[in-house]
């Protein structure tokens, strides 16, 4: 399998995660104390891999025969998912206790779906990306539904399963017709005859297929539809890895596949399907967000929107695009993961305490809390100098340099409507007094992993330029 | 530079500690923070007039150009010391006003982000770092105007002054992006080299309307001018600081910085002209019926706002120089009679002007204070006021098209202000005392000094204007105009045309005073009608907003499965039947091709089944029908001799159809059944995914497909996969890994299998 042990090193990551597996299931089976060690085994495994490949970076290959890429930015995709994963065991050790749901098994799924999102990101090969799709999105239809006393958990995990089953079936279809076209499934050769191919109408058809299958996965709309129901009926932790690590994934194949779109044409033919796709997801997403008395419910609609201002990034079809989108990534999973970090800290049994008005007085109740939520929320609604901000910025820009102002500026009108529902809940938690009197169970792990995330984000809010630069020097 | 900016936040930052402690003396402690900021600046102001201009520059983002790059020319100047000056009597006063306020920590830090904000944003010299601290004024301006935030209507008060401002905000943004994509450059002050570029560039209209909605609206300029009146259920200090002196000047500040830039053309300066003009007359109109002396104010503050845009749309060299002395006097008086009204408020208990009156002998010191503006502000000789009322009419008389028309304009507005200056700052002191809520006493020092502070500066300003400002106004025309004026300020000017007019103006508003509910009775007859308020449109905008909202929802997201996949169908048809449609000429398919008989039947027998499995009323015929559908096609499989694919797909129908079966059994009979119209829409959609796949179908095989890969196979399988079945040595042989992947996927899948059964084990239990 490996060539040398340089191989070995460069897929350490993914060997760390693999073998994390293994051992997890192995101690799952054999302890009965597992509920307790593998949350911080998790952690630990998460930590490791994603430390070891934001270190060695640098260092680029290709290996397994022309299926895998290590390095650069699949490796920066990596510390993504794996950061992301490590906050969210830290978010789910007390939260999964409050629900009677802590098996280990939850864990072993978060690791499982985290290895698929290796694959799809370092991907070199189409097979790959549907490979690591599938571990990915199995993991997480059990995850959906692993609070089985729920009803809303099992329709919503149900509805996943099905319309996530169906996209699967656009996505593979694409893939075989671009198969057919390009006689290869592998990308650097569909990358290199990418400018003829699109001459070829199976392969137009082919990338629209595969581009609607993994609009799906990153929740743009009108693929949008499972998400409010699954966002509200999984755990609160569950979500918050669904929209995070899970739309990072889903972008970093996209990503990978069509290099050569967003390296080269400025009038590429799948700009106009990206830009529809980012225009109503973006409007879509923050009005109806609006409309949303649920906090989960919320914050489903505005990942749909913020998909679609990471879709302009993809439309404008540049470098800058590409880096702004995965500057854009970074910085919303951590965003996210703080936000849903405090719903989930701030959740009652029985999922009580989800309603926005639950946020009421917090401000008073429990000051930390209430600042950390409005760091979050300034930065979810893109006002500067958060980090939020710059991701929007970078995505704009890009836009502006490949002419498409008009897009940016629908970004700009719709980020203004997204400041209504962001902020009120800044204002509920500062402005109105409360109607409950209780505070916020405390969890030590919960409140570390939000910390985490929120120290990053106002790290990456005042220096966007060193993981910018880091981006593009990889690109 | 930057250093200050820091210490500004940090200072901020512990404000609320340092008041848990200090509670007392707070107010002192508070307004040497500011007066700090003023003295580090003052000292810079010998070099300034010099004509020297201070730049430093850290980078932030060197790739994208953004820098932490500052300015110290006369206009920033100019403005940080009358932010740090007014702000040094305003934290003073809010020690005492704010006493008896929850959260004064809390207040204080607001505040602070906000003054250090401002001073960043007058100082800044890059486009990006100008618009950051452009929204960080609006979201603290947010803070403070909700912070009375068991009224309903300060919360409501505060969302639209931060949707307006930082909605205004972003299409500065814009604006500002746009301008850089132009000229290369995030730095304003290279932008002055090639303004001719700009000028001419396709996107300048884009340029100049985006970046003034940004300065209209933060400057609450007509059309969006309903957001001030509003924002003073502030608590006082903030209106007195915020919404008069300082954040609603930073749109004019922004127009006066980028004058020089991109200024100079017909769309820019008539623009600004026009919105200015009419900002002007209506808001001194709609001060007429106010009673609350802080609407009074609001109302003379929007009017002034606009006089200031206007001198800017006039833009000559006169008009600069009215703007500029304007400027400094307005901060000045109008910061001293919000201070006044509130004390007023704290010291009586009403803000209503119909109930103030003779407190002459009762607050000596206030009436000290409220006089020396409100001369100022009704431009009575010596104070700075009537300097600048001198100069706004002689650079109108100037003006060569519609001068008179900005004549009576101005002079009409002028009056107004001067009736409402009457009200505010005069009627209160004189006449019969009033009963009030509370029994009227004079302030405490801390309260008093602001006000006799800024009023005693409006003075001396005015009796020596070549000392106080001369040279700050040949430096800041400079960074407006690029050229030096070379005019002196002088306090007389002998008796001429604008003497005159400015008496007339002075008469005019006492005849208003006298008049006023004589006239009230006229204007309420002449009420606007809803379609012509900006914020009736605010508010249908808002609530359209949010109604568009609920409905998006019961539409889209109502919860039903089968609703999801139809639109999502639906979507995929469009988006790629469009592409497809717009790429080639999908009619000219070939499709004539040769029927055996066997297919002619496979294709009734499947066609036949179909229509079984759809109007079935048992599942388990269904079931059954597409189980013959399977089979058929393993027999066309057949056909084309490919018995390994037939089997295989045999072996899964058969499959489904038992899984299926196993399953469907438990479930109840069909209970109810579509309506035609549903069919119908069914039918439709399911027929125009059938074309759309066989459209697809017909392409991949019209096309030759001339694959290596086929050969390659063929002649590898046996030699090098020892294996004669070429689909299986593909499997198990070439693509293993792929394979190994599937099992892993299955292997995942089966873990997920096995704690949703351990759960229910465990529920079991129970």
């Amino acid at each position: 399998m490996f060539e040398n042990t340089q191989q070995f090193l460069d897929m350490l990551p993914i060997i760390i995660i693999g073998a994390g597996i293994l051992i997890s299931t192995t101690i799952e089976m054999y302890s009965e104390k597992s509920e307790a060690v593998l949350p911080w085994f998790s952690v630990f495994i998460f930590s490791a891999a994603a430390f070891y490949s934001l270190v060695y970076a640098d260092k680029q290959s290709i290996i397994l025969q022309n299926m895998l890429s290590t390095g650069g930015i699949t490796n920066i995709f990596y510390f993504i998912f794996n950061i992301g994963a490590a906050i969210v065991c830290l978010l789910s050790l007390d939260y999964t206790k409050k629900y009677g749901m802590n098996y280990g098994e939850y864990y072993i799924l978060i690791q499982a779906s985290v290895l698929g999102m290796m694959f799809m990101a370092g991907a070199k090969d189409l097979f790959m990306i549907f490979l690591g799709l599938e571990i990915m999105s199995v993991s997480f239809y059990v995850l959906a539904g692993v609070n089985r006393k729920k009803e809303k958990a099992i329709e919503g995990a149900l509805k996943y399963f099905l319309l996530g089953a169906f996209a699967t079936g656009f996505l593979v279809y694409g893939i075989a017709l671009i198969y057919g076209s390009a006689q290869s499934t592998s990308i650097e050769v569909i990358t290199a005859g990418f400018t003829s191919l699109t001459g070829n109408i199976l392969f137009v058809a082919g990338v629209l297929l595969f581009l609607i299958g993994f609009s799906f996965k990153i929740a743009a709309f009108p693929f949008h539809m499972w998400v409010p129901d699954v966002y509200q009926g999984s755990p609160t932790t569950v979500s918050g890895l669904f929209s995070t690590a899970g739309k990072a994934a889903a972008f970093s194949a996209i990503i990978a596949t069509l290099a050569a779109l967003f390296n080269s044409s400025p009038d590429n033919i799948f700009s106009p399907y990206l830009s529809v796709l980012a225009l109503f997801s973006m409007l879509f997403g923050s009005i109806v967000a609006i409309a949303q008395s649920n906090i989960k419910r919320m914050l489903a609609y505005s990942s749909i929107s913020h998909a679609g201002y990471m879709l302009i990034g993809l439309a404008a079809g540049s470098f800058d695009g590409t880096a702004g989108v995965i500057f854009y990534l970074t910085v919303y999973t951590f965003m996210n993961l703080a936000a849903f970090g405090i719903v989930a800290l701030i959740e009652g049994e029985n999922e009580t305490n989800l309603e926005l008005d639950s946020y009421s007085g917090l401000g008073n109740r429990n000051p930390v809390l209430a600042a950390l939520l409005s760091i979050c929320m300034f930065s979810l609604a893109g006002i500067p100098p958060m980090a939020g901000f710059f991701g929007k910025y970078y995505v704009f820009i890009a836009a502006i340099k490949s002419d498409l102002i008009w897009l940016a500026i629908v970004g700009i009108f719709s980020s203004v409507i997204s400041v209504y529902f962001y902020l009120r809940v800044v204002v509920l938690m500062y402005f109105k007094d409360s109607e409950f009197e209780k505070v916020p169970a405390k969890s030590f792990s919960g409140f570390l992993g939000v910390t985490i995330s929120i120290l990053l984000i106002i790290a990456l809010g005042i220096f966007p330029g060193s993981l910018l630069d880091l981006i593009t020097s990889y690109l | 530079m930057l250093n200050l900016i820091i210490i500004g936040f940090f200072a901020s930052a512990f404000a609320p500690l340092i008041y848990k402690r200090t509670k007392k003396y707070f107010g002192w402690i508070a307004a040497s923070f500011p007066l700090y900021m003023f003295i580090s600046f003052i000292l810079k102001y010998n070099e300034i007039a010099s004509g020297k201009i201070i730049k430093e520059a850290i980078s932030w983002i060197p790739s994208l150009g953004i820098n932490f790059s500052f300015l110290l020319d006369g206009l920033s100047l100019t403005f940080v010391l009358i932010i740090t000056l007014i702000g040094t009597a305003v934290f003073l006063y809010a020690g005492s006003y704010m006493k008896n306020y929850e959260h004064t920590g809390r207040f204080y830090l607001y505040i602070g982000v906000f003054m250090t904000s401002m001073i960043g944003l007058v100082l800044s010299d890059n486009m990006i770092t100008l618009f950051v601290f452009w929204e960080l004024t609006s979201i603290s301006s947010y803070l403070l105007i909700g912070f009375n935030h068991h009224k309903e209507s300060s919360r409501k008060s505060a969302l639209q002054a931060l949707l307006v401002t930082g909605g205004g905000g972003l299409a500065l943004m814009a604006g500002l992006i746009l301008l850089a994509q132009v000229s290369g450059s995030f730095e304003i002050s290279a932008l002055y080299d090639i303004h001719d570029k700009i000028v001419s560039s396709k996107l300048y209209p884009a340029v100049v309307i985006l970046i003034l909605l940004g300065a209209f609206t933060k400057s609450a300029q007509f059309p969006f001018h309903f957001w001030l009146p509003n924002a003073m259920e502030a608590p006082t200090p903030v209106s007195a600081y915020l919404h008069s002196a300082t954040m609603v000047k930073a749109g004019i500040y922004l127009i006066a910085r980028f004058n020089h830039a991109i200024g100079g053309t017909v769309i820019w300066q008539d623009t600004i002209l026009i919105a200015g003009t009419i900002t002007m007359f209506i808001a001194a109109l709609l001060a007429f019926n106010q009673t609350d002396l802080k609407k009074l104010l609001a109302y003379s503050t929007l009017s002034v706002l606009g006089t200031l845009t206007m001198l800017l749309g006039i833009g000559s060299n006169l008009a600069i120089k009215a703007f500029f002395i304007f400027l400094v006097a307005h901060s000045l008086y109008k910061g001293t009679l919000f201070l006044v009204a509130g004390i007023f408020d704290h010291k009586t208990g009403t803000r209503n002007v119909s109930m103030l009156g003779g407190l002459k002998k009762l607050l000596p010191v206030t009436m000290t204070a409220a006089l020396l503006a409100s001369f100022s502000m009704m431009g009575i000789i010596p104070l700075v006021g009537f300097i600048g009322k001198e100069t706004v009419y002689s650079s109108i008389l100037e003006v060569e098209n519609f001068r008179f028309l900005l004549l009576a304009l101005a002079v009409i507005s002028n009056a107004f202000v001067v009736m409402v200056t009457i009200l505010v700052g005069i009627k209160p002191f004189f006449g019969k005392l009033l009963p009030t809520l509370k029994p009227p006493q004079e302030a405490p020092v801390k309260m008093l000094i602001g006000p006799i502070l800024l009023a005693v500066f409006g003075l001396l300003t005015g009796l020596f204007p070549n000392v106080f400002i001369q040279k700050l106004l040949d430096r800041s025309t400079i960074s407006i105009l690029a050229e030096e004026l070379g005019i002196t300020v002088k306090l007389w000017h002998g008796f001429n045309y604008v003497l005159l007019l400015s008496f007339v103006t002075l008469l005019l508003g006492i005849g208003l005073y006298y008049f006023r509910k004589q006239i009230l009775q006229i204007l309420e007859n002449l009420s606007l009608s809803n379609y012509l308020k900006p914020s009736f449109w605010y508010e249908r905008i808002l609530n359209g907003t949010l109604s568009f909202a609920s409905l998006q929802t019961k539409i889209l997201q109502n919860g039903y499965l089968r609703y999801y996949i139809i639109f999502i169908i639906i979507t995929t048809l469009g988006l790629t039947g469009y592409t497809l449609f717009k790429i080639s000429g999908i009619g000219s398919l070939d499709i004539t091709t040769d029927l055996t008989i066997y297919e002619l039947i496979i294709g009734i027998i499947i066609i036949a089944s179909t229509f079984l499995v759809i109007t079935s009323v048992s599942r388990l015929k269904a079931i059954v029908a597409i189980g013959v559908v399977g089979f058929c096609i393993g027999i066309i499989f057949i056909l084309y001799s490919a018995p390994d694919l037939a089997l295989t797909t045999f072996a899964i129908e058969t499959l489904t159809v038992i899984l299926f079966v196993l399953v469907l059994y438990r479930l109840p009979k069909y209970l109810q059944f579509s309506n035609p119209g549903s069919k119908i829409r069914d039918a439709i959609i399911a027929a125009s995914v059938g074309i759309f796949m066989t459209m697809i179908v017909l392409l991949v095989t019209a096309g030759e497909m001339q694959s290596e890969l086929k050969k390659y196979f063929a002649e590898a399988s046996l030699a090098e996969g020892k294996g004669r079945n070429i689909v299986n040595v593909i499997l198990v042989d070439f693509r293993a890994i792929d394979t190994l992947g599937e099992i892993t996927v299955l292997a995942v899948a089966a873990i997920g299998v096995y704690a949703l059964l351990k759960l229910r084990l465990k529920e079991g239990d129970k």
